[in-house]
């Protein structure tokens, strides 16, 4: 709907340096914390002595889990509300916020140094004396799972959270007996690490006086940040949220870390401001990571190739304790849309969170969608191989169709719009599928192996993390507005788009809304921050009604200015106008003239949604280039065709899919957390040892997209966020498969590194 | 501790550090200069990179009193007046940045490159960019933006 793009409204404080991320913010006379974390992966505390690090100078105090409890901190329960397979609920384990007994991961927080600088409190940790008595660590799900495996929580047998399960196993069963074809797929979704650029961190100050924190971080949103304080033992409404930048989220920085909390109890402890900025190595081991998942799946056809059954099983792995939404994402999220856009009468999904000594997995871009869509999409794939079907036929063959909407999934859940054959028809024509065979004998001729993939994907979009969203909108003196909204923004542009849905409805310049997300003295708005790609669905819609509210309340005011009957009134272009006449008033010119001091303005209003999902979907197609010498990957082309609804802003629609996309591209090539297998240490800690994606992994991305309005919020927008990630594992691995299927391999797990890739290679050519 | 003595943004700077400090934590913690962000301590990530003498550098890796003397400009001083260089233009009009916590050091990062090199093609903008990270934007607009500076320097 915009116009050309001019740049973003928060653009000019982020390229001019000012403007502000949680490190960036300091109070007068605040003191500095620093953390002792485990250097083991699984032991049992025998003592910690902290005599020697509080008396070291410039030390305030040393925190340790005797203080936690005191303070009466609590480590959360994870967020499930629903009972797993045979209605038994999770189990989770007890323990405290600081560790108290045992340590169960790398990275684990054992206690905390407050002192007058950063350097004193990171000497005084040094000193802190931790005696340990070494147990076994099981870094992999694989060793957690064997009969007999030592338990990482005595109250946990076999190292099993929660057993989860949906579809209909028996009808599942009664497919597969009578499949004229199955195909298998087992594959492995990486264990990652979200690495937001800004490292995770906070500043505390407490007021006595009031009973209330004030509390700088970055966050996904104040009421997911406040929500996630209340479990812990802090009272939401006693503590206010700040939070103007935020550099970078995608689910790492949807709630409050232990730390924050033990922060905060020293800030109230000392009466004086405490900040705490983590290193990146403290990043690297005690942000939450993602994925590491196992996926396994079974794909019944009959003889012409229509889907029967879906059989899926999942082995996730927890880390050492389930945190935050680490349990819901690869149990109720893939659920959701276990079998893809296809028409499937039946499926059986079983999936087993299990507990290792790693650091704890929670959502991270995409949290259980792309590894969904991986699975379905190589099963598809695998099974037009076998059956001697093309790609493109059997996703047709089995495509629910643009007329079966709301269309019902074996598992209930109704996907609300959608058109996958057109999808299908304009990305394979964007790409130039058909000419394809030309290209690939082209580079056979240079000695190199070309291939092409596509996926065709869906996942769920619009996380209620609320019953409803709510935004206000108020007006100043000068007929400006104040758009408020509990969204977290971190980098996907609401100060812009979100002025800009209020602007259109009201036929005025956006310049004259500014959204306010950060503001602890803001209006009580009931809604949740953003994640699970939602933002434009909940509080983009919210917006909306909100300026359809305004308008309404302007017209009996528009009359009575006019002199005329509300009836008489008409809303056009921004103005007022009474019908048959030239007579009319602007609504911002109206909107001047109510004016009063009075804190409220009689054409204020608010708007509301409820939490209803979206389901977004897409067609996208790469083609690769494997160099059989170097064992090097090249990606020569990307194109995406997605329905994420109506489109709002095309050009920050296009950020999200290239940083979506290129965050699966990361994992498909090279990103891989890994541990000690022995040890349970991590081996790749640092920058120098985790792959990042870097400029260049894709440089022919083209994003188009073609829309079906969503009916289920006024906007007609689906979530766009997580669509790119969801999208490019299936669909650049389908591509690196297809490039290798004339030497004889037909799978291949990420990361597609040129040393796995080469030797691969090597292997098949003997 | 040590006296340093340098010029910041255009002026003279002057304070008593401690020796270990680094030339990042002296521009953010002693002159409030926050533009300069830290992403990583292992000068991966390029969050840092300012101008010391008229060349980028990541200023993590330099101890301030390495950079005694010395002429810095941070991303605070990059634009003259209200006007933006023609990095920092590029990076909005062409929406190269998102979250924007890595934008300071990559502009300078930018900034630096087409001083060197005024015309780069995609190979020498990659190779120019290999030692800044961003989460957000998948470098697609971070390269169309440099392209984009370039044209505009001309």
């Amino acid at each position: 709907m915009s116009a050309v793009f001019k740049g973003r409204r928060e653009d000019r404080r982020l390229i001019t340096g000012t403007g502000r991320y949680t490190a960036d913010w300091n109070q007068p006379g605040q003191l500095y914390a620093a953390f002792l974390r485990a250097d083991r992966a699984h032991a049992e505390i025998v003592s910690i002595n902290t005599k020697a690090a509080a008396s070291h100078p410039g030390v305030a105090c040393v925190m340790t889990h005797v203080d936690t409890a005191a303070a009466g901190l609590k480590f959360p329960p994870p967020f499930v509300p629903y009972p797993g397979k045979g209605g038994q609920p999770i189990k989770v384990p007890q323990h405290g916020v600081l560790a108290k007994d045992r340590v169960r991961y790398v990275g684990e927080e054992i206690a905390m140094v407050v002192a007058s600088t950063q350097a004193a409190a990171q000497d005084a940790v040094e000193k802190i004396e931790v005696e340990y008595r070494d147990l076994p660590a099981l870094a992999d799900v694989e060793d957690s799972l064997k009969p007999g495996a030592p338990l990482i929580h005595p109250e946990l047998p076999g190292n099993v959270s929660m057993e989860f399960d949906y579809g209909d196993q028996a009808k599942v069963d009664e497919a597969m007996a009578k499949a004229a074809h199955i195909t298998r797929v087992k594959l492995y979704s990486a264990r990652l690490v979200s690495n937001p650029m800004e490292p995770k961190g906070c500043l505390a100050v407490y007021d006595a006086g009031k009973d209330v924190w004030d509390f700088w971080s970055s966050t996904q949103g104040m009421t997911m940040m406040k929500g996630s304080m209340g479990p812990f033992g802090i009272p939401p409404e006693k503590v206010r949220v700040h939070a103007q930048d935020v550099g970078g989220g995608f689910g790492t920085r949807g709630g409050a870390y232990p730390e924050y909390l033990v922060v905060m109890i020293a800030a109230k402890k000392l009466g004086k401001p405490v900040k705490w900025i983590a290193t990146r190595q403290e990043t690297f081991v005690s942000d939450h990571h993602g994925r590491a998942i196992r996926l396994d799946g079974a794909l019944a056809l009959d003889k012409d190739g229509k889907f029967l059954a879906f059989r899926l099983d999942w082995i996730c792995d927890l880390g050492a304790y389930p945190a935050g939404a680490g349990p819901m994402i690869n149990t109720i999220t893939p659920k959701l849309t276990p079998t893809g856009v296809y028409n499937t009468a039946a499926v059986y999904g079983y999936h087993r969170l299990v507990i290792t000594n790693t650091t704890p997995i929670a959502p991270y871009r995409g949290a259980g969608r792309p590894d969904g869509a991986y699975l379905i999409e190589r099963l598809v794939d695998e099974a037009a191989r076998e059956m001697k079907i093309d790609r493109l036929e059997i996703r047709r063959r089995n495509f629910i169709q643009a007329n079966e909407f709301p269309y019902k999934t074996p598992t209930m859940v109704p996907y609300d719009s959608g058109d996958y054959p057109t999808l299908l028809t304009k990305a394979v024509e964007k790409a130039d599928w058909a000419g394809f065979e030309k290209r690939r004998a082209e580079s056979k001729s240079r000695g190199k192996l070309r291939g092409i993939g596509l996926a065709s994907f869906i996942e769920p979009a619009g996380a209620a993390l609320a019953p409803k969203d709510q935004t206000l909108l108020k007006f100043g003196s000068s007929g400006n507005m104040i758009l408020h909204s509990v969204t977290g923004p971190s980098g996907q542009g609401h100060e812009t788009v979100m002025p800009e849905i209020v602007a259109r409805e009201m036929g005025i310049d956006p310049e004259l809304i500014t959204l306010s997300t950060g503001d602890p003295d803001g209006p009580p708005l009931i809604g949740g921050g953003t994640a699970g790609s939602r933002s434009m669905s909940s509080h983009g819609a919210a917006s909306l009604m909100a300026a359809r509210e305004v308008i309404k309340k302007g017209l009996e005011l528009a009359a009575k200015d006019l002199e005329v009957a509300a009836a008489d009134i008409e809303f056009r272009d921004g103005k007022y106008k009474v019908k048959g006449t030239d007579k009319s008033i602007g609504i911002v010119e109206l909107a001047k003239k109510q004016s009063t001091t009075a804190g409220t303005h009689p054409m204020d209003a608010g708007g509301e949604v409820p939490a209803v999902g979206t389901f977004p979907s897409g067609v996208h197609v790469a083609e690769v280039e494997i160099d059989p010498e170097t064992g090097v990957t090249t990606v020569l082309r990307y194109i995406t065709m997605d329905d994420c609804g109506f489109v709002v802003n095309h050009t920050l629609l296009e950020g999200q899919m290239h940083g979506g996309i290129m965050q699966g591209a990361g994992q498909v090539f090279g990103e891989d957390c890994m541990y000690d297998r022995a040890t349970g240490q991590l081996l790749t800690g640092s920058f120098m040892d985790y792959y990042m994606p870097h400029a260049g992994l894709i440089r022919n991305l083209e994003v188009y997209d073609s829309c079906v309005p969503s009916p289920t919020n006024p906007l007609g927008v689906k979530g766009a966020g997580e669509a790119g990630t969801t999208g490019s594992l299936p669909t650049l691995m389908n591509a690196v498969v297809d490039a290798l299927r004339p030497i004889g391999i037909h799978h291949m797990d990420m990361p597609i590194t040129p040393s796995k890739m080469w030797h691969a290679i090597r292997a098949h050519s003997k | 501790m040590s006296k340093i003595e340098m010029t910041v943004n255009g002026k003279k700077v002057s304070h008593d550090v401690e020796d270990r400090t680094l030339l990042a934590n002296f521009l953010r913690d002693q002159l409030g200069l926050t533009g300069t962000h830290i992403g990583c301590d292992t000068s991966q990530c390029g969050c840092c990179t300012v101008h010391v003498n008229g060349a980028a550098v990541k200023s993590c890796t330099m101890l301030v009193g390495q950079a005694n003397g010395a002429d810095v400009k941070t991303i605070e001083g990059l634009a003259t007046g209200d006007k933006l260089h023609p990095v920092q233009q590029a990076f909005t009009e062409c929406h190269a940045l998102q979250c924007g916590f890595c934008t300071p050091g990559m502009i300078m990062a930018v900034a630096g490159l087409l001083k060197d090199n005024p015309n780069p093609n995609d190979d020498e903008i990659e190779h120019g960019l290999e030692g800044n990270l961003c989460r957000c934007t998948g470098y697609i607009n971070i390269v169309k933006a440099v392209k984009h500076a370039a044209a505009a320097m001309k």
